[in-house]
Formats: structure tokens, C-alpha cells, sequence
């Protein structure tokens, strides 16, 4: 359903999912490496500034509403300094974001509960990185390897982005 | 043997492109300043577009459709139901419903999801008689991220809303002269309430008195009916005036709206009564349905009036009368639905009635129209209408000259007209 002339302005908010995300992004931001409770106050904003562009059902500013929490939270991300909880909290925010993402106010409730699915695969694999990296003994090699791997991925996503009927299965019928 | 079903690939939502950008960005920091917590931020971002693609149906849904138009008069309901495949949250599917132009009213319609079936209902209205196609809703599934998504294989046809004065189902009534002669008439094979007596049969609750059979009835014991062959009330044909006027496209086509949609109103009518029904739209040229009755006809008029749209050029009016001539008996009633929103747009009857077809003119007035869209100032606003009103009173003076005209300023009301077209008066000089 798309917004339109005679549509509700605001549509509502989702709380949990928003508080989920909330906590996750202003967590971070105070663990990031923003002097004075920078990255807090640039978290709590930004959040805000989504849950704003999210609510107002002009279909414009509506699209627009991830921009926000994804600037913030690769903004932390790479200013975080190094550390196993750090890392966690991370890939924790980016789960957050996608649970955020699934619970839609334009849409039929309990989006966040129909996401998971799609969720829990990144979940596992964070899990299984998030323990290689806990277990495993750790240095620039690794991080290199790591690196590589992520730009293999990438590439994988970009030939599925390009040719999207990889994914298809034509049905047939006798 | 397997036949392949085309299917509606995968698509891309814009928000993919973004989530990918954002795993992009992380792992680009991540090299850079050698600290892999950006990372662990980018996984779940490169990983949920692919997960999106292959936790969904693999192929496109076969969505169940089932639509519904509803109302009378201007009100138009519009509802559907939708039922997804098994395997498929009906909640997922997104379902766009687009108004047309001609309607009014709230364009979102009111959702109602449950897991297994999505429900809408728009309540629009019509502001004048139309005749529109409501296009089927487009459905698609998304995921609930809202990554990507797939349109859904739906079987519906287009809906068409009609809605004309109810007044015109009155108007079949109206005994119209034949255009078969009568040696070689082919009598209709059906029974009905009229003409020559055929039999005796059982009576049915919704037969009048009248009709009923007392001696018959006396003699068997039940209730009998007089049973007759029904008589073809005889032949019209509706000609609709497709030519531009001095008004402007846009006036032009809503009250060439408005005149199709009377012009099926008038075939419904006379259809109903088995009456043999022909239409005719002259733009540049004649567009004809030829003479004919039942419900095929119907759908013929229906879907002449549903493709006729108004021309760019003026034709001579000798073109119309000649046309007509080929593809229509001699003394045909012929009731033109023209606007006469010039002098010569009443042009058309002269020449129709040199040909030898008694015309009744239909003219859907311009005038509410063009007092919606005026920017006068009060005074002058009723000014402007009074001299309008009295140049209109003037044209179908001028028209009466040559044949019957009524003048239509209410379009959801055709009782003048009805009225006249039953019981024809001489109009006073004067």
C-alpha cells in the first residue's frame, strides 16, 4: 500500500521494535569512540530523525527513512575501537535494524514476527563469526582473510542483484 | 509433457541497493582502519537481501481474486478479496487500487488483513453518469523487510460501472416504429406478456391478474396464465455526437462521458423490452453497431461505448446522414445525444431527417460544467449565467425547429425526457 492524497499524515509508531532498535544504536553510539557523549546524542537523533521521516505517510520522505539509523550506524562502527562486546554490539544493531526495517507502520502488523525468517540467517552467521572470533586466535592475517571473504560475498550479491531469476523456480504443470 | 508457466521474476527494491551500500561502506572502514567491528555491523546488511530472495515464494503466487462492484446512483463500492496460495502470509501481499479519473471519493480504500485472505472497500461516487472500467487491482508479494518483491498471477477481468438516470428503464415502453416490413417480418419465436395468444400455462405468483386465465383456472382447478408471443416493440438507433466543440477538450469529454453513458441507459432499456437496438458514434467517421437485439447486443453497445472517444477533426454532417444511411433501415427513430454547445453542432438533424429518420435530440447541457469552473467575481458569475441560460434557451429553440430537443441540465435526472419520449406533445410556438 502506498501513501496517496486522502491517506492518514501520520501513520503510527511501532514501539518494541522501535525501542529495540533504539537501545541497540545508543548502546553503540556509547561504546563508539565520539568524545563527550557525541555518540549518544548523534544515535538518539538519528533514530528520531527516522522514526519522523517513517510515520509522516508522504510516500518522499517515507523512502528516505533508513538513511538516517544506517549513516549512524556505520558512523559508530568504524570509529568503535576493538573488543569482542564491541563486535557484538555491532552485528546486535545491525539485527535491530532489520528487525526495525520488518515492522513497517504502512504495513499489517507483526511484520517483525513474519521478518524473522529473514532475519535469522544473518543472525546465524553472525553467531558462527562472532565465535570464530571470540575462539579463534585472532590478528591482521585473519582480519585480511576475513576481508576477502566479505568481498567474495559481495561480489556474490552483486551477479544476484544483476540476474535476481537466480532465485526464480518457474512452476510447471503437465 | 511439462509446459513452462511464465513467471513474474524477483525484483529489487530500492532499499536493497541501500542495505548493500551500507555492507559495502562497513567493510570498506573495516579494511581501512583495520578494526573489524565494522564487520560484524555489515554481515546481517550483505546477508538479509539474499535471505529475503530465497526465504519467499520461489515462483510468482497464484492469488485468488474475487471482485465485487456494488450501489446505485452515483454510489460506487468497490470490494475484493484476496487469497493467497498456501505457504504465503496474506498480510505480505501489497495490493494497489486505482481510482479512475471519472470517480470521487477517499482514492486509498479501507484494508483489512488476516493471515489468510486480504479484503479492500472503496466507497467512491459517481459526480455525473459514467461508464467506466475499473482496472483490477495490481497484487504483489514483499517481503516484510521490505527487500524485494514479486508480482502475483491474478485471473480477473476488468470491472465496468454504469450508472445512468434511473428514469431510463422507464423509457422501453415507448412503442417505436418498425423498420421490418410486414410481409416478410420474421415473428419472434419467444413468449411473453404481449401480442398474439399462444397457450395456457401455469400460472407464476408474479403474473397480474390480468393475465391470468379465470376460465381455465375453473375448469383445471389451478391457476392458469394466458401465455402470448411477444411482439418486437420495433427498432432505435442511438447516435452519439463525437465532434469537437468550442468548449474545449476537457469540457468535451466529460459530457461526451456523460452522453455514453446515457446512451447505454437507452439501450439497456430498449433492450429489455427486445426492442432491436443500433448504435452509431460519428466522430470522423461513423462507427456503427448494427441493429440487433438480446444480450449479445448489449455487450456489443457496451463495449462500442466503452472504446468511442471524441475526434480532433469537424467532419461535414452530410458525411453522418450518409453513413447512417448505409448501415441503417429508412425511417429508423434515430435520438442524437449531441451537447449543441455551438450553432452548428445541431447540423446533424437536417441531414438526418432528409434521409428519412425521425430524430429526437438529447443534449447534455455544458452549462453546470462551466459554472463550476468560472472565476467570476459573484455578480458577474450570475450575470455570465444568466446570459449563458438564455443563448442555451435560444440554441434549442433553434433545434426544435428541425426536431424535438430536450435539453438535459440535471444529469441525474432524465424524467423530461422519459416523459416526452412516451407521450410526445406538439410544442407550443412561443
Amino acid at each position: 500500500m502506498t501513501a496517496a492524497p486522502g491517506a492518514p499524515f501520520f501513520l503510527p509508531v511501532r514501539p518494541v521494535s522501535l525501542g529495540v532498535l533504539l537501545v541497540a544504536t545508543v548502546v553503540l553510539g556509547f561504546v563508539s569512540g565520539f568524545p563527550d557523549g557525541a555518540g549518544v546524542v548523534l544515535a538518539f537523533s538519528m533514530v528520531v530523525l527516522a522514526t519522523g521521516l517513517r510515520v509522516v505517510a508522504r510516500r518522499g520522505a517515507y523512502s528516505y527513512a533508513p538513511v538516517p539509523v544506517l549513516s549512524v550506524l556505520v558512523l559508530e562502527t568504524a570509529t568503535a575501537p576493538v573488543g569482542f562486546g564491541t563486535e557484538l554490539l555491532a552485528g546486535l544493531a545491525g539485527l535491530a535494524f532489520l528487525v526495525w526495517l520488518a515492522d513497517d507502520p504502512s504495513r499489517p502488523v507483526g511484520g517483525a514476527l513474519r521478518g524473522l525468517p529473514e532475519v535469522a540467517p544473518p543472525a546465524l552467521a553472525l553467531g558462527i563469526a562472532w565465535s570464530s572470533a571470540l575462539f579463534l586466535p585472532s590478528g591482521v592475517v585473519p582480519l585480511g582473510v576475513a576481508g576477502a571473504l566479505l568481498a567474495l560475498a559481495l561480489a556474490a550479491i552483486a551477479f544476484l542483484v544483476g540476474w535476481p531469476t537466480v532465485l526464480d523456480r518457474e512452476g510447471a504443470r503437465s | 509433457m511439462s509446459v513452462r508457466v511464465p513467471a513474474h521474476p524477483l525484483r529489487w527494491r530500492p532499499l536493497t541497493p541501500l542495505l548493500l551500500a551500507a555492507g559495502a561502506a562497513s567493510l570498506v572502514f573495516s579494511v581501512l582502519f583495520r578494526n573489524p567491528v565494522p564487520l560484524f555491523l555489515g554481515l546481517p546488511l550483505l546477508l538479509a537481501p539474499v535471505a529475503a530472495g530465497a526465504v519467499g515464494p520461489r515462483g510468482s503466487p497464484a492469488v485468488g481474486v474475487s471482485l465485487s462492484t456494488e450501489g446505485t446512483g452515483p454510489e460506487v463500492r468497490f470490494e475484493g478479496t484476496f487469497t493467497p496460495p498456501p505457504g504465503v502470509d496474506a498480510r505480505d501481499l501489497v495490493v494497489t487500487v486505482e481510482r479512475p479519473p471519472s470517480l470521487l471519493g477517499d482514492p486509498v480504500p479501507e484494508f483489512d488483513w488476516s493471515g489468510t485472505v486480504a479484503r479492500f472497500r472503496a466507497n467512491w461516487f459517481a459526480p455525473n453518469p459514467v461508464i467506466t472500467e475499473l482496472v483490477p487491482p495490481s497484487v504483489v508479494w514483499r517481503d516484510p523487510l521490505g527487500l524485494v518483491e514479486r508480482e502475483a498471477v491474478t485471473s480477473t477481468e476488468p470491472l465496468v460501472i454504469t450508472r445512468y438516470p434511473p428514469e431510463l428503464l422507464r423509457i422501453g415502453a415507448v412503442r417505436l416504429e418498425r423498420t421490418t416490413p410486414l410481409p416478410g417480418e420474421n415473428r419472434s419465436r419467444r413468449v411473453g406478456e404481449s401480442g398474439e395468444f399462444h397457450g395456457i400455462r401455469l400460472a407464476r405468483p408474479e403474473d397480474p391478474p390480468r393475465q391470468i386465465n379465470w376460465r381455465a383456472t375453473a375448469r383445471a382447478g389451478q391457476r392458469l396464465s394466458n401465455e402470448y408471443d411477444l411482439e418486437k416493440t420495433g427498432d432505435i438507433l442511438i447516435l452519439l455526437d463525437a465532434r469537437p466543440t468550442p468548449l474545449g477538450p476537457a469540457a468535451d469529454e466529460r459530457l461526451f462521458s456523460i452522453a455514453r453513458a446515457a446512451a447505454l441507459g437507452l439501450s439497456d432499456a430498449f433492450l429489455s423490452v427486445k426492442a432491436r437496438v443500433g448504435l452509431g458514434v460519428f466522430g470522423e467517421f461513423l462507427e456503427s453497431v448494427p441493429l440487433a437485439t438480446g444480450r449479445a447486443q448489449r455487450i456489443r453497445i457496451e463495449t462500442a461505448l466503452k472504446g468511442a472517444h471524441l475526434t480532433s477533426v469537424r467532419p461535414p454532417p452530410e458525411r453522418c446522414a450518409v453513413s447512417v444511411r448505409r448501415a441503417f433501415p429508412h425511417g429508423l427513430t434515430a435520438v442524437v445525444l449531441s451537447s449543441l454547445a455551438d450553432d452548428s453542432s445541431a447540423d446533424l438533424t437536417p441531414y438526418l431527417r432528409r434521409r428519412g429518420y425521425p430524430v429526437v435530440v438529447l443534449s447534455p447541457s455544458p452549462l453546470p460544467l462551466l459554472a463550476g469552473a468560472s472565476t467570476l467575481a459573484e455578480e458577474d458569475e450570475q450575470l455570465a449565467q444568466r446570459i449563458a441560460r438564455l443563448a442555451r434557451r435560444n440554441r434549442i429553440a433553434h433545434a426544435w425547429e428541425e426536431a424535438p430537443t430536450i435539453d438535459w441540465d440535471d444529469y441525474w435526472s432524465l424524467g423530461h425526457f422519459v416523459d416526452f419520449v412516451r407521450r410526445p406533445r406538439v410544442r407550443r410556438a412561443g
